[in-house]
């Protein structure tokens, strides 16, 4: 083992990109949310459609906020339906006006918003792609068919159940699988999603939103899309604070990252 | 316990702190001119190009959403809809050769067209009717607009509670777009007061908000600037895009 040999192990490219898909996730994910309190309710249809609804939050009374998944009402009072009116009060809203950019509701800006930071999120994915790919630096991420039998040991490590992490290199293979989810499936798929809601893109590309099973279905899509990258995301901050929080930082600030007792091979 | 607990605090404001930095953020001009970028690469990127896709009779919602102000409360409108709007004049004018002031059963003895469209709004719902009516284009066409005409605007008999009137605009290309209709029918009745009869737009490939109802005046022009706040409609004048493609 080389522990505590410093190495550079991310490129500027990927230190830049990774602070602003940072920036660009926040934005359009409360942007986003500030966009679905203007219809609180996600439909699996291309016209909007009750029979077919999937998740409903709503206030059926002042102090009274429900959310209705697949039909089953629950009470989410200050969380959800009846919430922050982000100007300090209380209101019928879904999501509350601390998640919300802006945090009144304010349909015009929270498009504004996402739309813009949409493009920044796009940019900085083929950037990201296209060095990915040059500098042969993506292949590390990218979860192997030879790897599939070392995710069992891997998560068994992380529950405590196993002492020892299965070999790895420079990634462990449930973060390369993570990763491989993230880049190749989560991250196209809501992008293409967010288009199919565009009547003109639609009007362009009618296939996009067919495949999502139309505009309702799209816009259903891309919420649960952002609910898998939100639990990514936190997955990643946890294990960032619990797997040295400074030298995580340090290494994504200035590149540089002191070796730990599991980081293996393959650097 | 002590670090998860300060880490669960921080990252509960950072969170938190998200909303009001945004909120601060918004309402600096200088930060609006960055996001308004976006409005130019989207149009430029996906534009108003293709045709909106066409359903069958049976895929029309039973209950279209009524998502507007009240039917106008206009003296003219509503003088209008006790005279069943025999009176009604469409107005089209300004960078025009043939200025023209057409009646419903003039209107409604031009060449007619139907669709039957999926109206998506800016708030996310989408609902699908049958649009019957004269084409845009064909009356464009009557009219003859100028060299010198870049854009269509639409004013409407429709008012907020400050009195400010709803208006629309598109560009000519987008008004002489296939669908772009001028309805006079909604699933084979007239346009009822209430969803913006007698003469409403319907433009598939944009959001709700383009559709202007209850349009009474087509006038041709080769600027918005000097239109009301200058942002070629009603709700772009309150910060909605004016490309309503996305």
């Amino acid at each position: 083992m080389q522990t505590g040999k410093v190495v550079y192990r991310h490129s500027a490219v990927t230190r830049l990109t990774h602070w602003l898909f940072f920036i660009a996730f926040l934005a359009l994910v409360s942007s986003g949310l500030q966009i679905f309190n203007a219809a609180p309710y996600l439909d699996a249809s291309d016209k909007t459609d009750p029979a077919r609804r999937v998740l409903q939050i709503s206030a059926p009374a002042d102090n009274v906020g429900t959310t209705t998944i697949f039909g089953h009402t629950i009470t989410t009072t200050g969380w959800l339906g009846w919430t922050d009116d982000g100007m300090g009060g209380k209101t019928s809203r879904a999501f509350p006006g601390w998640l919300t950019i802006p945090s009144y509701q304010d349909l015009a800006d929270g498009r504004r918003w996402h739309l813009f930071f949409a493009w920044i999120m796009v940019f900085c994915g083929i950037a990201y792609f296209i060095w990915g790919i040059g500098r042969h630096n993506l292949r590390e991420l990218v979860l192997r068919p030879s790897e599939i039998p070392k995710l069992l040991p891997m998560q068994l490590y992380y529950l405590r159940l196993r002492k020892e992490p299965p070999l790895h290199g420079k990634y462990n293979p449930l973060q390369k699988l993570a990763y491989t989810l993230v880049l190749f499936v989560f991250a196209p798929l809501i992008v293409l999603s967010g288009l199919a809601l565009s009547p003109s893109f639609d009007a362009a590309a009618p296939w996009v939103t067919a495949m999502f099973g139309g505009r309702q279905f799209a816009r259903l899509w891309h919420f649960v899309l952002m609910i898998a990258l939100c639990g990514f995301f936190a997955m990643h901050v946890m294990l960032v604070l619990t797997t040295g929080l400074r030298n995580h930082i340090t290494s994504m600030i200035t590149g540089r990252y002191k070796l730990g007792a599991h980081d293996g091979v393959g650097i | 316990m002590k670090r998860s607990l300060f880490i669960a605090t921080s990252m509960s404001a950072a969170l938190a702190g998200c909303g009001a930095i945004g909120s601060k953020l918004t309402g600096n001009q200088g930060f609006q001119s960055v996001l308004h970028t976006a409005e130019d690469l989207n149009l430029t990127l996906i534009g108003t190009h293709g045709l909106a896709r066409q359903y069958s009779p049976n895929d029309i919602s039973r209950d279209f959403p009524l998502n507007s102000f009240d039917t106008p409360s206009d003296a003219l409108y509503t003088h209008l809809v006790r005279e069943a709007f025999s009176p009604f004049r469409l107005l089209v004018d300004g960078l025009v050769d043939r200025p023209q002031r057409l009646s419903l059963a003039q209107l409604a003895a031009m060449p007619q067209t139907s669709q039957i469209t999926r109206h998506d709004c800016v708030e996310g719902w989408s609902a699908i009717a049958q649009w019957s009516g004269v084409a845009l284009r064909e009356l464009l066409a009557l009219a003859g607009p100028r060299t010198s005409a870049q854009y269509v605007v639409f004013h409407t008999f429709d008012r907020d509670a400050n009195g400010v009137p709803y208006y629309e605009s598109l560009e000519l290309s987008q008004a002489t777009h296939p669908q772009a209709l001028l309805a006079l029918r909604q699933n084979g009745a007239r346009v009822t007061p209430d969803r913006g009869g007698p003469v409403r737009l319907k433009i598939p490939t944009q959001l709700g908000y383009k559709s202007a109802k209850w349009v009474r005046h087509i006038e041709v022009v080769a600027s918005l600037d000097h239109l009301f706040a200058g942002k070629g409609g009603y709700w772009e004048d309150q910060g909605y895009e004016w490309y309503a493609g996305i």
